[in-house]
């Protein structure tokens, strides 16, 4: 039990993540937002990569939605519209 | 435990691995004759969605991120189950986040909004938050382009 404990404790402090690796962590966020992915010749600072960040989350989780509205209604109707949709539509056994 | 050089990985599957996911899910629904009931829309959408999330939790590696299992353990309490996860090997160190006398590159204020959009946030520490966010916001560009391929699939031509 103690053991364990102190293991943890070791971990802790193990752990501490370097700030280089956390400006690591930034530029890969950085790149992976469209927004700034265009400026990736220039250094911007982290509290904007967080900030779009958070935009970029925010908007995947609104596409997220509509497309869930698209599909509702789409998977609703029955009509096979065209090839592709009678093979999705097996694919889902209708 | 030198964790510090470790190199961080964010890989994350093919997009067939969530359209697989995700076309089984939707499958399930349809047996349950969720597409059936022409008025009951906003309870179809809700569970499309529920759905879209739960299987992107799973095709990105169910157990093996924070935020998957957080994900997953949320959508199971929605359900009244219970969701047990297999130990994991590694033990991670989820510090309650401490006010650090080190100067952070990254504010706390700043972190705040992201813990509350990542699922799982709010338990992790600075570094290990933007390592999930990367992952998660790689899986959520996939389903949403899994989502969109399905659409346009669909749509009438």
């Amino acid at each position: 039990m103690s053991s364990r404990r102190s293991s943890r404790l070791r971990q802790s402090g193990s752990s501490r993540i370097s700030d280089d690796q956390i400006a690591d962590l930034v530029t890969k966020l950085q790149h992976l937002i469209p927004e700034l992915r265009r400026r990736r010749s220039d250094k911007v600072s982290a509290s904007k990569v967080l900030q779009e960040t958070c935009n970029y989350i925010r908007n995947l989780h609104r596409e997220v939605n509509d497309l869930s509205d698209r599909l509702s209604e789409l998977l609703a109707s029955t009509d096979d519209n065209s090839a592709e949709a009678a093979i999705i539509r097996s694919l889902l056994n209708y | 435990m030198a964790s510090a050089n470790k190199p961080i990985n964010t890989d994350v599957p093919e997009k067939d691995v969530f359209a697989l996911h995700f076309l089984q899910s939707l499958s399930n629904l349809r047996r349950q004759n969720t597409f059936n009931s022409p008025e009951k829309t906003n309870d179809r959408v809700k569970k499309i969605k529920k759905v879209a999330y739960v299987s992107m939790a799973r095709a990105a590696g169910g157990t093996n991120r924070l935020w998957s299992r957080a994900l997953l353990r949320r959508a199971a309490k929605e359900n009244n189950k219970v969701v047990r996860f297999p130990r994991r090997k590694k033990r991670v160190t989820c510090l309650r986040r401490r006010r650090s006398n080190r100067r952070d590159p990254v504010e706390e204020e700043e972190a705040e909004r992201l813990r509350n959009l990542v699922p799982g946030g709010g338990g992790m520490e600075i570094s290990k938050l933007m390592e999930e966010t990367a992952h998660y916001i790689k899986c959520l560009s996939m389903q949403v382009k899994v989502m969109q391929c399905l659409v346009d699939g669909l749509a009438p031509k």
